[in-house]
């Protein structure tokens, strides 16, 4: 369903020279990774911005805004874009809406249009942005006009910029990894090297079965939903960012656009595998509630933060949370090991009664999100994920 | 305009998922010889609030107490890392269910209805705790409510070994050889522990009912207005006073603080004193490669805040306290506005003499 969309051109002459790539002055505390010059590689997208109405879980609807593929149906949140570091990134967008819109990447460079004009239907008026993708992880693509209104009402998705040399075992290239090897930290590797061991130092080692695979993620993009204010909005009211924040009350809470049992039967959205097929997830928190979402089964280990500007920062230590926080716009990734459930009784017991698939919730713990228009727990942020079988090695 | 329709379901099992979840009463699954066993029932209490109100808290009581003297917020719960561990649950008043949050049991024994189901008269739970930490349980049945109710206590899985530091003889957490803990004396040996559950109260949701909004009725579940602010299930007019919020200590030795968010609320902490942050939701902070273990303690700071999120738990490690009274305190702010709530602090205490 929601297909990668990246066309390659070959060799393109780099247009930005290695020296004007400028990152945010914060990120001269980090490394610089290599990857982030430009490899003269495209990758192109066509967007459009539409009015939809979104039917919610009790079957009411709402007015929002969505992205789309241009000429493909809409989705809230947007389509994943999924770029490779050092691909020159072009995206056209074009504002099928009644209201004018803009666009941005957070925490990319040169990334960003505001007041997109809505389209005359001509099919010439499309706005560009093009830029050099840097730094490999999750970033919000937004309307950052109005905000935080257009992106709450439905115009918010994710920019993946994958690693090119995405691996934590150096020349071996055995342990891939979703981060760079040039500046993932000591720790982020030592994880990554450890998915698919058996035993580590001599010693029987916590995550045997597989490295992490190449693509083996999730997105999960929470957002709130006040049905009045998209209401009133739509009828043509214009509260400021201020009013719209105070008056915010929202009745139904989404991960990828679903609520509750919609959510659980999502396969893009409920991680499943096999013990020792450890996966990722990139959490991203679109609204404006604070959520804190709750896994059971396995922990999980944050890998990276986004920083105020929106750019992942990879994390020294990686704490392992059942809870972590995620305050608005806050991107974490998070790896979910898929190690059996470590409180079993030990060896020699063996669950025989108790059968796989074993289904397991990731629920938000401030459980006002757990209820959709006042009531019926638990159609809110919550999904499952499911360990389908015992461990496999290869 | 387009419409972004709502995927296809099932009705029936929409009714199963959310309006009337799988109830059992089923023979333990796989069960083996206990270790420990605890009983749990399900009971009611009247709790005072800072203007004088009383409301109901529901909870759960060890039947092998005498009434009153079942406390709530639930007792803690303390087991050693490794034990296989019983609890037998006895719901009344309607289905409820433990779950064991922070510890990784079977499906069966994690206390959650659309996985599992809901115990309508009586169910044993089993699991085996493989990491020394701080947890908690509590009900998962209409969690929104009953948590909100009060249906929650401390579960502490303590190491197997003791600390040879007689000053702080107890550990956290087991220290393994090839441990890393750089900054504090690896295992976070401790003499005294304050453990402190902060809590918030909106009394409009204690008039509801057990099963409120379950079936598609719009009870205001989306409305938390929070008036009261408790710590361990004492208001914040005297948790600084408190016996169940007030931590006595001999200055020079170690203290463990043990926080955990029950409420709905962000919850900002902070201390006036250096501490280490040593464990995160039942993971101590620490590298092992074999054990697979990627983090280092991190220091708080004094007067630093600590957002803890809500059933997220922290514990921090106070070394070598120097004598003094110190304030651990909890601002509760809006979980969208982030604003403070009217009353939102509440305040325990450690006393170093
Ligand atoms: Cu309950
Ligand atoms: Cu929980």
């Amino acid at each position: 369903m929601r297909r990668r969309q990246f066309l390659k051109y070959g060799s393109v002459v780099a247009v930005f020279t290695t020296a004007t790539v400028s990152l945010p002055s914060l990120l001269a505390a980090q490394i610089a990774d290599p990857g982030d010059l430009p490899t003269g590689d495209d990758a192109d997208f066509d967007l459009e911005i539409v009015d939809v109405d979104v039917e919610l879980i009790d079957g009411s609807t709402v007015p929002m805004y969505a992205f789309s593929h241009a000429g493909q149906p809409p989705s809230i949140p947007g389509p994943i874009l999924r770029v490779k570091q050092g691909d020159t990134v072009r995206i056209d967008i074009r504002n099928s809406s009644t209201k004018p819109h803009g666009f941005q990447i957070l925490g990319q460079t040169n990334a960003a249009t505001t007041g997109i004009a809505p389209s005359e239907g001509d099919g010439d008026d499309k706005v560009r942005i093009e830029f050099v993708a840097t730094k490999p992880g999750t970033y919000f693509y937004v309307d950052g006009d109005n905000a935080p209104i257009n992106r709450v009402l439905g115009l918010h998705g994710a920019l993946i910029v994958e690693p090119t040399n995405g691996y934590a075992d150096g020349a071996a290239r055995k342990k891939p990894m979703p981060y760079p090897a040039g500046s993932a930290t000591a720790n982020m590797k030592s994880l990554f090297t450890a998915f698919g061991e058996a035993t580590i130092d001599g010693k029987q080692a916590r995550f045997p079965g597989k490295p992490w695979q190449a693509g083996r993620e999730y997105v999960w993009i929470f957002n709130q939903i006040d049905p009045v204010l998209c209401r009133r909005i739509a009828a043509g009211e214009n509260p400021s960012a201020s009013e719209f924040q105070e008056q915010f009350h929202p009745r139904y809470f989404t991960i990828n656009g679903l609520c509750g049992m919609d959510a659980a039967h999502d396969k893009a959205t409920c991680p499943t595998g096999h013990v020792g097929e450890p996966a990722l997830i990139r959490s991203m928190n679109a609204g404006l509630a604070t959520h804190s979402p709750h896994i059971h089964g396995n922990h999980v280990f944050v890998l990276t933060q986004s920083n105020a500007n929106g750019v992942p920062v990879y994390q020294q230590d990686l704490f392992e949370h059942d809870v972590w926080l995620m305050p608005p716009m806050m991107i974490k990734d998070v790896l979910l090991p898929f190690t059996t459930p470590p409180d079993l009784p030990p060896a020699p017991w063996r669950m025989v009664q108790e059968k796989y698939p074993l289904q397991y919730p990731m629920h938000c713990h401030n459980e006002i999100s757990q209820t959709s228009a006042g009531g019926s727990y638990p159609m809110g942020l919550m999904t499952d994920w499911e360990i389908e079988g015992p461990l496999v090695t290869s | 305009m387009t419409t972004i329709s709502r995927p296809i379901f099932d009705p029936q099992e929409f009714d199963t998922f959310g309006c009337h979840p799988f109830e059992n009463d089923p023979a333990t699954p796989d069960r083996i010889t206990r270790q420990v066993y605890v009983e749990r029932q399900v009971s009611s209490w009247n709790v005072n609030m800072k203007d004088g109100s009383q409301l109901q808290f529901w909870g759960f009581k060890d039947p092998t107490i005498s009434g009153s003297d079942s406390p709530w917020p639930s007792k803690i719960i303390r087991v050693k890392q490794g034990q296989i561990f019983h609890c037998m649950f006895k719901p009344s008043k309607g289905a409820h269910t433990i779950h064991w949050h922070g510890i990784e049991p079977t499906p069966m024994n994690d206390g959650v209805g659309h996985t599992s189901f809901e115990v309508k008269s009586s169910y044993t739970y089993q699991w085996c705790a493989h990491q020394a930490g701080t947890y908690l349980y509590h009900c998962h049945k209409n969690t929104v409510l009953h948590f909100e109710m009060g249906m929650y206590g401390v579960l502490i899985v303590d190491p197997v070994t003791k600390s040879p530091d007689t000053n702080n003889p107890n550990y956290l957490y087991d220290p393994l050889p090839g441990d890393s803990a750089p900054g504090i004396t690896t295992g976070a040996p401790y003499s005294a522990e304050s453990i402190l559950v902060f809590d918030d109260v909106d009394p409009r949701w204690h008039n509801l009912d057990h099963n409120a909004g379950m079936c598609g009725d719009d009870v205001g579940l989306d409305k938390f207005n929070p008036k009261y602010f408790l710590i361990n299930g004492v208001h914040n007019g005297r948790s600084e006073t408190d016996t169940k919020t007030v931590t006595k200590v001999v200055a020079g030795k170690n203290v463990l603080v043990r926080l955990a968010n029950a409420s709905y609320s962000r919850l900002y902490i902070t201390l006036p004193v250096d501490a280490w942050i040593v464990e995160v939701d039942g993971r101590p902070l620490r590298a092992n490669r074999a054990k697979g273990a990627f983090a280092a303690p991190r220091k708080l700071a004094a007067n630093t805040r600590l957002e803890v999120a809500v059933a997220q738990r922290y514990s921090l490690w106070i070394p070598n306290i120097p004598r003094g009274d110190y304030r651990i305190t909890g601002n509760f702010h809006h979980w969208i506005t982030n604003k403070k709530h009217f009353d939102g602090t509440a305040v325990a205490k450690i006393i170093a003499t």
